[in-house]
């Protein structure tokens, strides 16, 4: 009996909460899935529709502009995020002092939530009340910083503060991937006569590429998602020059009461979402073949 | 443990039994509303509080849930209210949803009580269309406010020597040259959606009010790019480049310390900006509160009003309820009071706004109401959702936004995408 139990235990643990899982996440998004081929307007209408909520959403200007900026917006947060995440652990890696606290002080920003570092950023930025004012009540009388009301610039301002969030991030998986290098390694390297930049550039980053590929596709998917820093920090003005899919999926969703518009243009970001996500799977796949042929 | 469980069964029956023991033992249940709004603060909230406290007055039971946020999240809980077979018997509801909405829930019929007041002979018509979409009575306005008026900072005036309000939009145009020149920011209006959209419609009714009926109201393609429209966008780049620049993405209430101060010269918005005022403590001597200019000389008003629509139940006292509260929300008295705090105007033509309780914005936007609804110059406002349904005013809004804060879009291009944006919207 207290056998049996034992041996069930692990799997009652692990399906039930997979299979509760499953249902809300397989589940909803069939649903949801279902709702963009259907007419449905304030409420769910169950009647085939074609594609006419893909259409109506498609040919919004908002999509279009949210998704040229979801590629600027990707591209410049993966790209500076991952650039100074790793910056930030090579230098941490220099055996310093106080070390934790500098670590702890880089991953602060990622227990700030989304909601209050786009409002502090939005109040930085601001030039009424930001930094342009402070610059300027400290005498430079003709400063301009300006980029959040700019609208050719404002998206850069949110990548400025997503960039402050996640490098922190960044940077502890890089630190563990460093301190992970076998130092003997290291050693050899030193009495071969490579100095720091060259360790570091031909040594360290091959050996943490795994790493650095598992940060790129969290990021990736982080970017796509972001909806609240936006919400926060811009409400997606000036105008709509600052919107982002997640953003559209709301406004059609919950502000203009488009059930099956707002499911379509779910679909799409999930569509986009797979597009990142799958070739990463087929990598890892591919991978771990390969290393079982070589083993 | 099987007896046990059967214990707790019979138990919880018993309760059930004495429960509704006791509610058949009442003779009559007292008349209860059960409300949902997105009020909860402010003077609205105190207004919808005051209604309360008046139907408890007249016997009844009143349970108002306000929703926190904009009018789309009590939209939300209203939805699942709906699905989940428990509607309120009462909602927050306004312009064309009303209509939207009736379609998926039933609804209560006012009909008798709306004749036995003789309602529909006191008010706009364009308000009555909106509350008996089928033919019948389902919602009730509950105050008015006009999205046309001119604030003018009288200190701002006095600066620049100006001594009255600019009656055309060349005055206008003039007039917010001068104060740029005296390096006052002539626009105190705040860069946001809803904002953005007013200042469309402003410009458009101070043009032409049958152009803007034929545009916004009835999405009429020729009017949506008639020559009216063009002259509208052209007016509305003159209000952009107007503004603050740093106002970007803010509220116009962050404007008003300055616009009090002379700093800033004319606010165009709808008639809760006097509460606003107020409520910061601003002195209304300060302010010149008008029309917003009219080319074609004759008065216009643009409407925006806050509705409830009655939504069926079955219990005895909830229909009860309803009932006292539609008689309640007719009344004279009860919409001075509501008026009053609030700083609209009353729903009925008939009230007498000459008493000390009124200021004298409301006076002359009571004025202005009843000038245009005997000319039969009432328009419904877009921005505030009077005119066209949710989806089809937030694709507008977007494309007026968009033009708002970008100026590389000429007034021709703004146009164009408008009617674009209206086409895509209905298919």
């Amino acid at each position: 009996m207290r056998r049996r139990l034992t041996d069930y235990l692990p799997l009652v643990v692990i399906w039930l909460p997979l299979l509760i899982n499953a249902a809300h996440v397989v589940g909803f998004t069939a649903w949801t899935t279902w709702l963009s081929f259907t007419p449905s307007d304030l409420m769910p209408e169950y009647d085939w529709a074609g594609l006419r909520s893909y259409r109506g959403v498609l040919r919004t200007e908002n999509t279009e502009i949210a998704y040229i900026n979801l590629l600027i917006y990707s591209v410049g947060f993966v790209g500076l995020t991952t650039l100074v995440g790793f910056v930030l652990a090579v230098l941490i890696d220099q055996r310093i002092r106080a070390e934790n606290l500098l670590r702890t002080i880089y991953l602060y920003p990622l227990a700030v939530s989304f909601v209050v570092t786009g409002t502090a950023w939005g109040w930085l930025f601001n030039p009424g009340m930001g930094i342009q004012k402070f610059v300027r009540s400290l005498g430079w009388s003709d400063f301009r910083f300006d980029w959040i009301i700019d609208r050719d610039l404002a998206l850069y301002t949110i990548v400025f503060a997503a960039v402050w969030h996640a490098a922190g991030f960044a940077m502890a998986l890089f630190l563990a991937g460093l301190r992970s290098i076998d130092p003997d390694l290291a050693k050899a390297a030193q009495i071969d006569g490579a100095g720091p930049v060259r360790y570091y550039l031909r040594i360290a980053a091959p050996g943490i590429a795994p790493i650095a590929l598992s940060v790129l596709v969290i990021l990736l998917q982080f970017a796509i998602k972001t909806f609240d820093l936006v919400r926060a920090m811009t409400g997606g003005g000036p105008g709509i020059a600052t919107m982002l899919p997640a953003v559209v999926v709301y406004d059609f969703m919950f502000q203009r009461g488009q059930l099956g518009r707002g499911s379509a243009a779910a679909v799409l970001l999930l569509l986009s979402l797979l597009a990142v996500l799958l070739p990463y799977y087929a990598y890892a796949q591919w991978r771990a073949r390969r290393n079982r042929a070589n083993g | 443990m099987l007896v046990r469980r059967r214990d707790f069964l019979a138990g919880t029956a018993g309760a059930a039994a004495i429960a509704g023991a006791s509610g058949a033992a009442w003779p009559q249940a007292k008349p209860r509303v059960t409300f949902i709004s997105q009020w909860s603060s402010g003077s609205d909230g105190a207004a919808i509080s005051g209604l309360g406290k008046r139907l408890e007055e007249e016997g009844g039971i009143w349970q108002h849930s306000p929703v926190p946020g904009f009018t789309t999240e009590m939209m939300n809980k209203l939805r699942a209210d709906i699905i989940a077979g428990n509607p309120p018997a009462a909602s927050q509801l306004k312009g064309p949803e009303i209509a939207v909405w009736s379609k998926i829930a039933p609804t209560v019929n006012l009909d008798p009580l709306v004749e036995a007041a003789g309602y529909e002979k006191l008010i706009p018509g364009e308000l009555i269309g909106l509350h008996k979409p089928q033919g019948h009575w389902i919602a009730l306005p509950m105050q008015v406010y006009r999205t046309t008026t001119l604030f003018m900072s009288r200190p701002a005036m006095k600066k620049v020597g100006a001594t009255k309000a600019p009656a055309t939009w060349a005055e206008f145009n003039e007039l917010a040259a001068t104060m740029k020149a005296a390096g006052i920011t002539p626009v105190a209006n705040g860069g946001i959606r809803w904002d953005d959209g007013m200042k469309l419609e402003i410009a458009l009714s101070g043009i032409n009010c049958e152009a803007y009926r034929a545009a916004l109201m009835k999405l009429d393609p020729k009017a949506l790019k008639s020559a009216e429209m063009l002259e509208a966008f052209a007016q509305l780049r003159k209000f952009a480049n107007w503004v603050d620049p740093a106002i970007a993405a803010q509220h116009y209430s962050v404007n008003l310390p300055k616009f009090l101060k002379g700093e800033m010269g004319m606010l165009m918005m709808g008639g809760w900006a006097q509460g606003v005022i107020k409520n910061l403590g601003g002195n209304l001597d300060d302010v010149l509160i008008t029309s917003v200019p009219q080319n074609e000389g004759k008065p216009v008003f643009v409407l925006n009003a806050d509705s409830m629509i009655f939504w069926q139940r079955k219990e005895a006292d909830l229909t009860a309820g309803q009932q006292l509260l539609a008689k309640l929300m007719m009344q004279k008295d009860v919409q001075e009071k509501y008026s009053q705090t609030t700083g609209s105007i009353p729903v009925r033509t008939d009230v007498d706004l000459s008493g000390p309780a009124w200021t004298d914005g409301q006076r002359e936007a009571s004025t202005v109401l009843n000038e245009a609804f005997k000319s039969k110059r009432v328009l419904l406002s877009l921005a505030h959702n009077m005119a066209q349904t949710n989806p089809i005013t937030a694709a507008m809004i977007d494309v007026l936004t968009e033009y708002v804060h970008n100026d590389k879009v000429t007034p021709e291009q703004g146009v164009q995408r408008l009617a674009a944006a209206v086409d895509t919207a209905r298919g």
